[in-house]
């Protein structure tokens, strides 16, 4: 059990190379890879695709800025923030809106790993943590 | 004037709204203290983690697809996809003076009910041993207060001392004496006055041991006034195995700070058997390579790189070490013992068959050594007891053979009588360590032949007959030996007008 999902994560790992063109994900590249697991379908293949959704994911979410706010955010807003975190990652980065009254007021950003909280419910859980 | 406000109130506004970055990662399993995480990508090695619920992790496994980490505290609120983030510190544990006489866990945290710890500084728990540039050799006593183990595997401040044994066998008795006597001795300096008066101040850690023990522990040193110069860390059994691999190195730290502030401390690892059992535990868990005895690979450098922290710094302090270390059937030639035998300066061994025969303390002066102790010990003590050694040692081979035959010649017998007193002699109740001027006079009085007309079986009622004439009687010559530390002629004659002074007043 251990080496088959030790195998299916080495197989994941190289389909993942093969997706990636010019530091990005490629679409048609993942269409082919997908073509290509279905063709060769083996007990392994779910375990090869769950790795292989893993990693894509993970490559996906350092291109997107995911912008969460309580209240408004202008689009001048979100553009600044994608060139923003553009010239700060070295690659291209797409901002996407989502709402979340939850923050109180403020926003977070999160950039693959990177969150970038400057909202008030962030501040109060620093708050709470320190005292 | 209200421009330059402006201006200081528009960077206020600017810092107090400026974004805070943080890298997070996800919860993807957790069992036994330990959670494997998605994302962190940018943690380090031995990076604090925080937790939701204020829990703390320490990142242990940095590998490509998941960071492997343990858990310090409550992990019954934490659950799978739960947000993980790193703090850019290292784990760190409050130092000082201020923890004093307290008992704290694994973190530092008290745990003992007697309010907040006024602490000014903190210590990274994990730190790389002094150099050898930064080392001195050991060359000044820590007196144990124990009679056997002073005169005949002596102990010095810097030193790493192992105290090895199986289980009850009275491998914390002596970690605890030595730790009663060195309070004793701070007393006697810090009452005395003398400017050169170093103190040493102890740290004991219970690692994996029943609470109702560490309890027992607390209140024998408090009972005797030793608990103002203490500090116990305590990861009990019931705490997980992340804590009780942490105690170790909380309690190093602490006593680092002692020993980089010109100070001496005395560090007591009580045991690191349960210690390298709680690193298997979580080695395993997170799916290390195991080896012998299913320890992982780095179980040596586990016990090395924390027993390398004890040293004598050149213009510092020092920090004496004495790990125990339980054996299964007086077995030490198992991976651990052996492991920690080679790391430390020496071991004290105690045997069974002595502690069940009633020769407590139970050494077993064949198997015990100590490797740089002896340039360490006061001159009295090896004028009285150089000879000792020897002299039990070939007592133990020819009372192996006695055995076989009646019929011994007279200087045989002799030997045999003599290495009976020693014996005997030697024998000491628990949580009472002698002075070493004490140690001295009733060891001269040994040499001299005093015991000799005793009945061997009497020797132990005669000699705390003699250490109560010493201690009530003859209080000025204890403190003529204590501070010259050697004997001379004139003290010589004074121990022996004593001694008979002692002998002509006593009935057996």
């Amino acid at each position: 059990m251990a080496a088959a999902a030790k195998q299916a994560q080495q197989l994941a790992r190289q389909l993942f190379k093969l997706s990636v063109v010019d530091g990005a994900v490629s679409a048609d590249r993942v269409a082919g890879v997908l073509a290509y697991v279905e063709k060769h379908a083996s007990s392994n293949s779910v375990l090869v695709l769950k790795a292989y959704h893993r990693l894509v994911a993970v490559e996906l979410a350092k291109s997107e800025a995911r912008v969460e706010h309580a209240g408004m955010v202008a689009a001048p807003a979100l553009t600044a923030i994608a060139e923003a975190m553009s010239k700060k990652y070295g690659r291209a980065i797409v901002a996407t809106a989502r709402p979340n009254p939850a923050l109180l007021a403020g926003i977070r950003v999160r950039v693959g790993d990177d969150v970038y909280e400057s909202s008030v419910a962030g501040q109060l859980a620093a708050l709470s943590l320190s005292v | 004037m209200s421009t330059v406000l402006d201006q200081i109130e528009q960077q206020i506004a600017k810092l107090s709204t400026k974004a805070v970055k943080k890298n997070t990662g996800n919860i993807r399993t957790i069992a036994d203290g330990v959670a494997k995480i998605d994302g962190l990508s940018d943690v380090m090695y031995n990076e604090m983690v925080a937790f939701p619920g204020g829990a703390i992790g320490i990142a242990l496994n940095l590998e490509e697809s998941e960071v492997g980490c343990v858990i310090l505290g409550d992990v019954s609120k934490l659950k799978e996809g739960d947000e993980v983030q790193t703090t850019g510190k290292l784990l760190s544990v409050p130092v000082g003076k201020a923890l004093l006489g307290r008992v704290v866990d694994a973190l530092g945290n008290p745990v003992d009910g007697k309010g907040p710890i006024d602490s000014k500084e903190t210590y990274p728990v994990e730190r790389i041993a002094p150099g050898i540039m930064a080392r001195k050799s050991v060359n000044q006593p820590l007196f144990t207060g124990i009679m056997a183990i002073d005169s005949m595997i002596p102990i010095g401040r810097g030193q790493r001392e192992l105290i090895i044994g199986d289980r009850g066998t009275g491998k914390t008795t002596i970690a605890i004496d030595t730790i009663i006597n060195q309070a004793k001795i701070n007393k006697v300096g810090i009452a005395g006055g003398d400017a050169k008066f170093r103190p040493v101040y102890s740290i004991y850690v219970a690692i994996g041991q029943k609470s109702s023990n560490i309890v027992r522990t607390v209140a024998a040193l408090e009972a005797v006034g030793a608990l103002e110069f203490t500090i116990i860390v305590a990861a009990t059994a019931a705490d997980n195995p992340a804590n009780q691999y942490i105690a170790p190195y909380s309690g190093a730290a602490i006593g680092e700070w002692f020993m980089e502030n010109g100070m001496d401390a005395l560090i007591v690892f009580d045991d690191l058997s349960k210690h390298a059992v709680a690193y298997r535990q979580i080695s395993l868990i997170l799916k290390r390579p195991s080896g012998r005895e299913a320890y992982p690979g780095d179980v040596f450098y586990l016990h090395s790189r924390l027993l390398e922290r004890a040293a004598r710094l050149d213009g510092k302090g020092s920090l004496t070490a004495l790990p125990i270390i339980e054996t299964l059937a007086g077995d030490v030639s198992a991976y651990i013992p052996t492991n920690v035998i080679s790391i430390t300066d020496g071991q004290i061994f105690l045997e069974t068959d002595l502690f069940n025969q009633g020769i407590r303390p139970a050494v077993s002066v064949g198997l015990s050594v100590s490797r740089v102790g002896s340039s360490a010990q006061i001159k009295a003590t090896k004028q009285v007891g150089g000879k000792l050694k020897g002299e039990l040692a070939q007592f133990r081979e020819l009372a192996a053979f006695a055995q076989f035959g009646s019929d011994l010649d007279a200087k045989t017998k002799g030997q045999l009588d003599r290495g009976a007193r020693i014996v005997e002699l030697f024998k000491q109740p628990a949580f009472s360590p002698s002075p070493i001027e004490l140690q001295v006079s009733v060891l001269f009085a040994m040499q001299k032949g005093f015991f000799d007309p005793i009945d061997a079986k009497k020797v132990v009622a005669a000699a705390a007959d003699m250490k109560n004439f010493f201690t009530t009687r003859k209080d000025a010559l204890l403190t003529e030996i204590r501070t010259k530390a050697a004997l001379d002629k004139d003290i010589e004659a004074k121990l022996q007008a004593a001694c008979e002074e002692w002998k002509s007043g006593y009935t057996a």
